[in-house]
């Protein structure tokens, strides 16, 4: 009988004991914000109106941070005030702005204005605007999302030409904007204007060796955004300097070795459109060292397809023709290399193009004296690049 | 049906309680601290040439035990150094054994506490985990053993299927260039690595407890052995993924590594909670083996009985695992059980193999 009772007293207590866990919450009581977007700071509307009736804090407005929170379809069904363009449809998402000089303060802050606290474990993309990283610099503002427990390391970060906050909109309806991004590097398959991304895991490891690299950029137009080219960043600095455009981006991949595809269109000697639609890439570059003097030798290959000509004579599927259109087509590249080479060499004078971990392979001892003023040893060294593109074939189509 | 009255081990569970004792939190925090002491991509090479180190080390351990059959280090010692400083030693080792465990359950309580239950106090996560302990380590090094033995092949799996899918962040380039600086960054490795080992003091007892203590040097080889290939594939593949630059800025950079992707479509998108529930496992074999080891070294060095002593180490190990009062100082009394570990390496199985052979020699001469 007393065994019993103490058999049943601890399943009793064990039922109380071991219920549930101890700090869980519940996730329909979160905010998961999906998207982040940093811009310079000026305060938002709402937040001016706050201000207005003694709503502040002290602070210097050096950032904005909005967040894209996702809500959850629950119950209670409250979806979001915000953001609604009309029509009556609701937006799955609502974007909350807030200004201020940290970016966790900032985030507390939207405590005091939400009904549930935001958290994130699913922050998927973060946006920077160009003007904000002309001010402060990378590791300032990415300090926070790399420190942070809840934000993972394979968040991808973009730079935005424009507001980057308004990126994180959109006119369609049942779509969520950050998403969208994330989604959008799925078509690195169809062109290398699409860069790999550049996660918090890569951007952790960028910021602290200190060197040049690129970030997606995004522009925004008519309710649509666009990956357009690529912003850099100084590794010394850490500030943005400038943009490269769509084929200088295409170019960068090609040169790391990240691309997948793609497409050159060229004009034949009759000025008509022909395009080549690129099957393989690769790039080899080698890194000699001869006393002071750095050169680079790459050496681009490309297999791919003739795929369209306007040209109605054009009807050829001989080697000939194919080798004649493929220097033209290797024309073109060179063309768009040397714009590349040219801008990063000589107006911007940073090597955003990973030359330097080239040389830091294969000639670990120059590497070690350049390295500290690198970007400004790469905008001397002597780059030549050697071009082979091949026409394989010509599509369903034969004379 | 199954239990055992003599409490020995087969070859195979020695070599699973050897390879549990040392493989346990370091693992998580490995990449970093050899990144940090190497600088350069070679630090593959310093955890290839510590263990080379760590198994002539054990080799020593394995031979000196084998002189005593049946005797674990806590009864051998006074033996060859006389009881004094013998007991001595032996009440080191054993208060060794006592801070790595709480060491242990302090990292599995830290590391859980930051990416899964945020909120829980600490005590929470460590009380549980020694009172499961303590039911384990009553049980006998034979149901020590056996428990070991269902968990390590769980939790390498595990390990394996997310080092497995980690691949697609994996860049050769991060791991070159080979030996661009010599081998000086390589040597500047070997104690950071030397340290993740820490644990294989277990085999001075672990001898006694075998079945047939002639198969001890390949058991005791091959339960070190298993713990050298996974560090050597973590480094790989964390620096690999990573580049040695994120390695070294992240606090748990393999847990960063399994936390730098997302699986869409996957049965678990994320990684790193199944990797983190089945590592809280192997932590907790890790920690009852320290728990055990400092149990008998007490009981043994003054001849009490087992269970009491048992215990009695539950506040000493929950006081021990309490001291430290950051991360910071979780890290910190890392290296300090390191230089220890290295610093009885040299006073009891070298030590007291030097003056055994002078002895035997000594009595040989006389006889």
């Amino acid at each position: 009988m007393v065994r019993r009772t103490v058999i049943v007293s601890l399943c009793l207590l064990f039922s109380v004991l071991t219920s549930g866990c101890w700090s869980s919450k519940e996730i329909e009581d979160l905010a998961l914000y999906t998207g982040l977007a940093l811009d310079v700071g000026e305060p938002a509307p709402v937040e001016k109106e706050f201000e207005e009736k003694g709503g502040t804090y002290s602070k210097q407005n050096k950032v904005v941070a909005t967040v894209q929170v996702v809500p959850i379809k629950s119950a209670s069904g409250s979806m979001d005030k915000k953001g609604g363009g009309g029509g009556g449809q609701q937006k799955p998402y609502s974007n909350v702005s807030g200004a201020g000089d940290s970016i966790l303060e900032i985030f507390r802050q939207f405590s005091i204005r939400r009904d549930r606290p935001i958290i994130g474990h699913h922050l998927k993309v973060i946006i920077i605007s160009a003007e904000l990283l002309k001010r402060q610099t990378i590791s300032q503002l990415m300090d926070f999302v790399m420190r942070d427990n809840d934000i993972r390391p394979s968040t991808m970060v973009y730079i935005s030409q424009g507001t980057a906050r308004d990126t994180l909109t959109s006119d369609q309806p049942n779509e969520i904007p950050s998403f969208h991004i994330m989604g959008m590097i799925r078509n690195q398959s169809r062109t290398s204007k699409v860069l790999s991304p550049v996660t918090l895991a890569r951007l952790d490891a960028l910021t602290y060796s200190k060197r040049s690299f690129v970030l997606q950029n995004l522009i925004k137009g008519d309710g649509e955004v666009e990956f357009s080219g690529a912003g850099i960043v100084k590794g010394d600095t850490g500030h943005w300097i400038g943009f490269l455009n769509q084929e200088d981006t295409e170019c960068v991949a090609w040169l790391n070795n990240e691309g997948k595809a793609g497409a050159i269109k060229a004009y034949d000697s009759s000025g008509e459109p022909m395009t080549y639609e690129i099957k393989a890439m690769d790039s080899k570059i080698t890194a000699t060292a001869d006393g002071g003097c750095i050169s680079f030798s790459v050496k681009l290959s490309s297999e791919g397809r003739f795929i369209e000509t306007w040209n109605d004579q054009d009807t050829s599927s001989s080697q000939e023709f194919a080798d004649n259109a493929g220097r033209i087509f290797e024309a073109k590249l060179a063309k768009m290399m040397q714009a590349l080479l040219g801008k990063l060499q000589n107006e911007y004078q940073c090597d955003a193009a990973g030359f330097g971990d080239k040389l830091a392979i294969q000639q670990p001892a120059v590497w070690k004296e350049v390295k500290d003023h690198w970007d400004e040893a790469f905008s001397k060294a002597k780059i030549e690049i050697t071009y082979d593109l091949k026409i394989t074939d010509f599509g369903s189509f034969t004379e | 049906m199954f239990t055992r009255t003599d409490d020995k081990i087969t070859a195979s569970q020695a070599a699973v309680f050897l390879n549990n004792s040392v493989l346990g939190a370091g693992i998580l925090t490995l990449p970093r601290g050899v990144s940090e002491a190497v600088k350069t991509p070679d630090s593959w090479i310093s955890i290839l040439l510590s263990g080379v180190i760590v198994m002539l080390v054990i080799l020593l351990m394995v031979k000196l035990s084998q002189q005593f059959p049946g005797q674990t280090v806590f009864q051998y010692a006074g033996r060859i150094s006389g009881k004094f400083i013998g007991g001595l030693l032996c009440l080191l080792l054993a208060i060794y054994f006592v801070v790595l465990a709480g060491f242990e359950i302090r990292s599995l309580a830290e590391v859980t506490l930051f990416f899964l239950l945020e909120g829980t106090p600490i005590w929470a996560v460590i009380v549980p985990f020694i009172w499961a302990g303590t039911y384990l380590v009553c049980g006998g090094i034979n149901s020590i053993a056996r428990v070991f033995q269902i968990i390590l092949p769980i939790s390498i799996v595990v390990l394996l299927i997310s080092y497995g899918v980690s691949l697609r962040l994996f860049n050769l380039d991060h791991l070159r260039p080979v030996l661009s600086d010599g081998i000086a960054p390589v040597l500047r490795g070997l104690k950071p690595t030397v340290l993740v080992y820490t644990g294989c003091e277990v085999t001075m007892t672990l001898v006694a407890f075998m079945q047939q203590p002639r198969q001890a040097v390949k058991a005791m080889l091959a339960g070190i052995g298993l713990p050298l290939c996974l560090y050597l594939l973590t480094v790989l593949v964390v620096i690999g993924g990573l580049s040695i630059d994120s390695a070294i800025t992240s606090t748990w950079p393999t847990i960063d590594l399994i936390r730098s992707f997302e699986i869409t479509g996957f049965f678990v998108e994320r990684l790193e909670f199944p990797l983190m529930v089945i590592w809280l496992m192997q932590m907790f074999c890790n920690f009852c083996s320290f728990f055990f080891q400092a149990s008998l070294g007490f009981s043994q060095i003054f001849r009490l009985k087992l269970k009491p002593v048992i215990f009695v180490m539950v506040p000493l190990i929950f006081l021990a695992s309490m001291v430290p009062k950051s991360v910071g100082d979780v890290f910190a009394l890392g290296d300090a059980i390191g230089n220890m570990g290295i610093a009885l390496f040299i006073l009891i199985p070298l030590l007291h193999s030097g003056i055994w052979l002078l002895r035997k020699k000594g009595v040989k001469q006389n006889g």
